[in-house]
Order: structure tokens, then sequence, then C-alpha cells
């Protein structure tokens, strides 16, 4: 071997053997440990609809004082409605956790719309059937036919349980389980948090083009 | 005498000091090299056993040879977590063949069940791994590459956007799986491509080759809490994985071949994702698949023929 060749040689041992040590006691130091992540908060797993339809609340022993109409109503007595001068429906502040707003131009604020004047603990559709309070579905659909009808197929809200089934049983829930009959737009919600990116510096590209203006 | 025969070759040099001193040095930083080399070796904690190194692909694991492979991975489970887990090999069943419909209309972008499929499939909680992305769009594209996965505003939904989860979509003709050199994937024959953790060499071609972003890698030794380990667990599905291996979505192996829905769908508020047996007329799929009419398979154009559809409700 000659003279050059050696000289190469040893300046690349001797290199490695730098860096060999610098690995070893670990000089360079390790990839950053990534922030740890929090837990989510379990009411994002939960499998709870958005609201507890009247059929949800007997099921669960929740409080039903307010399905119980003539705890305060006179069954004798008929009812009035109050409108004001622009027709909004005026409630007495015993029903003032209902604020109307099914479809817009207070087309369906007259209660009797759907509820029975006759016995206020029951429904009345569009049909004059009379319905339990339980059964609101069949009232929705009454008004809401292609609705009702994807409902029926499983199509529209929510089927749980066995989708074989002959395998388990099945949970479709009602309308009120998701729609406030009163105001049935389905309401905003906070979204569970953001996915955490495994290198926090690139996780936010967004902000940060929003700090360099 | 006088002599032609050249003179004798120059004796070999004998090992003198210098070139000692050399050759060791040399030696010794090649040695102290390859012990470098090795440090990682330090921080490994779960290294593989002699049992699962020799366990036979997945396809010619006999019952018997199963029944030895789930008992090694419950005891693995209940060193690591203390928790006894119940694992099967769920196969698929006859006719059914799966898919997934998500109503666009209807989702409001809660990611409810990004953090269900969390749960249910015990995937790392830190670093996280997460199987389903939501994406919002802006109202009238459907360009996926324009969606935004980190917003986080007060209340969803927002006036102008729409939401599209996106997950593994269960192609007809999975590109992941063609590019995979040692068949750790694989497509079944309900339609679940799924993966086999212990075969899986974590060479990542596959997350390259899927047009969806669908697959995840386990940088890190995954996280889980021990009170937040899912034990109903399947072999091809939610068993615990390993660092250096992927995982994806696998619509809930251990509940859907149980005849369950998935966890996606079990949480899902909106009532926006739908899922069952095509090959039934009247399964929910079917019906939309009949009667719904504005379909979107994500990237069409790549051909790769998802069984997951988005649509519409008009
Ligand atoms: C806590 C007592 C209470 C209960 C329970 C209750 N109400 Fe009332 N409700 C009232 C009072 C007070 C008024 C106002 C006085 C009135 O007009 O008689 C009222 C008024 C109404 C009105 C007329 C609204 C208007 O324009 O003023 C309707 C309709 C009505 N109630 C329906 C029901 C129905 C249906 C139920 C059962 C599902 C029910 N209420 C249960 C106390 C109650
Ligand atoms: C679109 C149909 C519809 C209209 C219009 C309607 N309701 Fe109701 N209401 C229902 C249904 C359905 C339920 C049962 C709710 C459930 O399952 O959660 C109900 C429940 C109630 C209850 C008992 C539960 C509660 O929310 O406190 C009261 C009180 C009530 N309605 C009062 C009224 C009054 C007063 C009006 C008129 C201002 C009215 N409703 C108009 C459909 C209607
Ligand atoms: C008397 C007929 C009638 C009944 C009964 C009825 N609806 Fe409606 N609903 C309407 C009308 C009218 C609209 C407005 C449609 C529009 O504006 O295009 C509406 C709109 C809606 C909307 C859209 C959101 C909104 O506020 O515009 C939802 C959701 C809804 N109804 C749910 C229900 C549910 C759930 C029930 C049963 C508790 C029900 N409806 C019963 C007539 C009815
Ligand atoms: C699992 C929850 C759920 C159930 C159960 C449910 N809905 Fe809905 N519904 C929704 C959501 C979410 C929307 C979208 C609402 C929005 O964007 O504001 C919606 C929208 C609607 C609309 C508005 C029109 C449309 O198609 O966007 C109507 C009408 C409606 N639902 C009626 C019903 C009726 C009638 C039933 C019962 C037969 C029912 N819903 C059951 C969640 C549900």
């Amino acid at each position: 071997m000659n003279q050059p060749t050696n000289r190469i040689l040893n300046l690349l041992a001797a290199g490695f053997l730098c860096l060999a040590l610098g690995f070893w006691f670990n000089l360079f130091g390790r990839p950053a440990v990534p922030a740890e992540v929090p837990l989510v908060d379990l009411a994002f797993i939960a499998t709870n609809t958005a609201r507890l339809s009247a059929a949800d609340l007997i099921r669960t022993g929740g409080d039903t004082s307010g399905l119980e109409c003539y705890a305060c109503h006179d069954k004798k007595q008929p009812l009035k409605l109050k409108f004001d001068a622009e027709s909004n429906i005026v409630l007495p502040k015993e029903h003032e956790d209902i604020v109307m707003g099914h479809g817009g131009h207070k087309r369906n604020n007259n209660c009797f719309n759907c509820h029975d004047e006759t016995n206020l603990e029951l429904l009345q559709a569009r049909d004059g059937r009379q319905i339990k309070l339980v059964d609101s579905t069949q009232l929705c659909g009454s008004c809401h036919g292609p609705t009702y009808r994807d409902w029926e197929a499983g199509v529209h809200g929510r089927t749980s349980g066995y989708w074989k089934r002959e395998l388990g049983p099945i949970d479709r829930k009602g309308c009120t389980s998701c729609h406030n009959p009163h105001a049935p737009a389905f309401p905003g919600r906070a979204p569970a948090p953001a996915p955490h990116a495994l290198h926090p510096a690139i996780a936010q590209p967004e902000k940060e083009s929003a700090h360099a203006h | 005498m006088p002599t032609d025969t050249p003179p004798p070759a120059a004796p070999a040099p004998a090992l003198s000091r210098r070139s000692f001193l050399r050759n060791s040095a040399v030696l010794a930083s090649g040695i102290a090299a390859v012990a470098a080399s090795l440090a990682p070796l330090r921080e490994l904690t779960d290294i593989t056993s002699m049992e699962q190194f020799l366990q036979k692909h997945y396809k010619e694991l006999t019952p018997a040879d199963m029944e030895q492979v789930l008992a090694r991975i419950t005891r693995d489970v209940e060193k690591q977590y203390q928790v006894r887990p119940h694992v099967a090999d769920y196969k698929p069943m006859d006719g059914v063949e799966f898919v997934y419909c998500l109503n666009l209309t209807r989702c409001i972008g809660c990611r409810k069940c990004v953090h269900a499929c969390v749960a249910e499939n015990n995937q790392s909680r830190s670093p996280e791994i997460q199987y389903i992305r939501v994406l919002k769009m802006p109202h009238g594209s459907l360009d996926m590459e324009k969606g935004d996965h980190n917003y986080s505003p007060a209340s969803v939904p927002e006036k102008g956007f729409f939401y599209m989860p996106v997950q593994c979509q269960q192609c007809k003709n999975p590109a992941c799986v063609k590019v995979c050199p040692v068949k750790a994937t694989w497509q079944e024959a309900d339609g679940i491509t799924v993966i086999d953790y212990d075969w899986c060499i974590g060479c990542r071609y596959c997350e390259a080759a899927c047009p969806y972003f669908a697959r995840r890698f386990n940088w890190t030794k995954p996280s889980i809490p021990k009170d937040r380990l899912n034990p109903n667990m399947s072999y091809l599905g939610n068993r615990p994985r390993r660092q250096g291996v992927m995982e994806k979505c696998h619509f809930c192996i251990q509940r859907t071949r149980q005849g369950r829905y998935p966890a996606c769908l079990e949480v899902c508020p909106a009532g926006a994702r739908k899922f069952g047996n095509v090959l039934d007329p009247n399964s929910e799929v079917a019906h939309i698949l009949r009667t719904k009419r504005v379909f979107i398979q994500l990237k069409e154009e790549v051909g790769t023929s998802p069984r997951f559809f988005y649509y519409f409700d008009v």
C-alpha cells in the first residue's frame, strides 16, 4: 500500500472512531421526545344522541315531570293559544324552555299542529290519528314523508346494534332523540381536538403563515 | 560462479511496530463503529420472541397453530397491560361483502368517529395514531387535497363548509396490497384489506402507495393506558401492535365479523355513517346505492375502486 492510501485510511479510521464514541456516549442527543398527548375526554367516545326524547327520558328514568301536562293544566278547560302582534307564540314561564323554530316563516308555531287539543298528553298527526308522546316519530312522519321513509329503511338517523339481524338486536333512534320537535334544526357542538402531529414544528402550517403576515 | 538468476525476492516485511499499531487502531475503531451502530439496541424493549420469529405466514397456519399464536398474544398482552384479553381470529362470513356509505349532507365534523375508533381499535394514544382524518372542505369542492384537518372552531358545523371523514377505503383493487414485498397485507373474501402485524417488516411501501393516506406507521412503541385497552381483540384487527409495523382501518373486524356495526358508526351523533352487506338487498347500504343518486368514490380516476361511498342527500 502506498503512502497516500495509508494516510486516507488512517484519517477514515480516526473519523469513525470519533463518530463511534460520539454515538456511544450520546453526544449528539437522541431525537426530541414528542410532547405527551393528553387523553381525549370520554364524552367524545360516548354513543349518546344529541338529546333525550320523551321515550329516552322514561327509559332511562330521567325527569319526566314536564310530560305530565295535567299536573298543571285542567282537563276540562280548553286551552287558548296566545300570539303577539307579529304572530309569535307567547309562552308562560312554565314553558320558557320551549323556543319555537320549526321551519321558517313561523309556519309551524301552532302548538296544536302537533299536540292534541282535546288531550294534551297526546299528539295528533295530520290525518287526525292520536299518537302517544313517546311515539312521536309517527307524527313527524305524517309531515316529513320522504325523510320518514328513509328512516324506516335505516338511512336517515342512526341504527345501531347488529347489521346482521339474525345475530342480535338493533336500536333505531326516534326523530326526537336527535331533533328537538320545537326547534328541530340539528344544533352545533364543540368538535373533539384536532390531531396532534408527531413533529410539532410542522403541525400547524396554517398558523405559521398567519404569523408571517 | 557467474550466475544470472535474479536476486531473491525481498523477504516479506516483518510485522513492524508501526504497522501493528496502525492495524490495531483500524480494527479497534471498526469494532467500536459496529458497537456504536448497535447502540439503539440499548433502547429496545419488546424483542421478538423466538416463537413469534418462527411463526408461519397467516395463510399457512393450521387451526392448531393459530390456537398457539392466540395463546401467545394473550400472554403477551396480559404481561404488558395486566388485562386479560379475549383474542380470536374471526373469519369472513359467507355471502358477505362489506360496503360503507357516508352521507356528506349529514356529517357535522365533530370528530367523535376518530376517537371512538381509537378507543375500539387500541391505537397508540401518545404519540397519536388515528385511522380517520376529518377534512374540512369548502362547499363546491371535492378535491381532498384542499381539505384542512386542523380545524378547531368553538362550534361545528361552520357555514360554507362540509366535512369529509377519510379512512381506509377497502378498495377492490388495492394499491397497498400490490406493493407489499412480503405479503403481509391482503384482501379477504368479505372485502376487508387486512395486515398481519407479525409478518409486516415496516418498509412503508403500502403507506406510499395508498392514494388516501389511510395507512399509519408505528414510529415509536405504541402507548395505551391500561384502563383504556379494549380487551375484545382480533388477530387481524385491534390486538396491540409493535413499534415498526403498519396499521389502518379494518372495518372493526372484531365487531363486524360478529354481525355488529363498526364503532365509528355507533358513535356518530348525526347518523351520517352507514355500513352493511351490499350483497343483501335489504341492507341499508344496498338501499342507499339503489335509491340515492350522487355518489363519489374518492379519486375514482386512480382505479382503486373503493368500497367506501360518499353521497349527498338531495
Ligand atoms: C309546570 C306546569 C305545566 C306543565 C307540566 C305543562 N304546562 Fe302547559 N302551560 C302551563 C301554564 C302555566 C300555561 C299558561 C297558562 C294557560 O294558558 O293556561 C301553559 C300553557 C300551555 C299552552 C298554551 C301556550 C300559550 O300560547 O300560552 C300549551 C299548548 C301547553 N301549555 C301545552 C302543554 C303540554 C302539551 C304539556 C304536557 C306535555 C304541558 N303544557 C305541561 C303550565 C304547564
Ligand atoms: C312539530 C310538532 C310540535 C309542535 C308544533 C309543538 N310540539 Fe310540543 N312536543 C312535540 C313532541 C313530538 C313532543 C315530545 C317530545 C320528545 O319526544 O322529546 C313535544 C313535547 C312537548 C312538551 C313536553 C316536553 C318538553 O319539551 O317540555 C311540552 C310542554 C310541549 N311539547 C309544549 C308545546 C307547546 C307549548 C307548543 C306550542 C308553542 C308545542 N309544544 C308545539 C311536538 C310539537
Ligand atoms: C305539521 C307538519 C309537521 C310536523 C308534524 C313536523 N314537521 Fe318538521 N317541518 C315542517 C315544516 C313545514 C318544515 C319547514 C320545511 C321548509 O322550510 O322547507 C319543517 C322542517 C323540519 C326540519 C328542518 C329544520 C328546520 O327547522 O327547517 C326538521 C329537522 C324537522 N322539520 C324535523 C321534524 C321532526 C323531528 C318532527 C317530529 C317531532 C317534525 N319535524 C314534525 C312541518 C312539520
Ligand atoms: C341520529 C340522529 C337523527 C335522527 C334519529 C333523525 N335525524 Fe333528521 N337529521 C339529522 C341531522 C344530523 C340532520 C342534518 C341537519 C342539519 O344539517 O341541520 C337532519 C336533517 C333532517 C331534516 C332536514 C332536511 C334534510 O334532509 O336535511 C329533516 C326534515 C329531518 N332531519 C327529519 C327527521 C325525521 C322526520 C326523523 C325521524 C323519522 C329524523 N329526522 C331522525 C339527524 C337525525
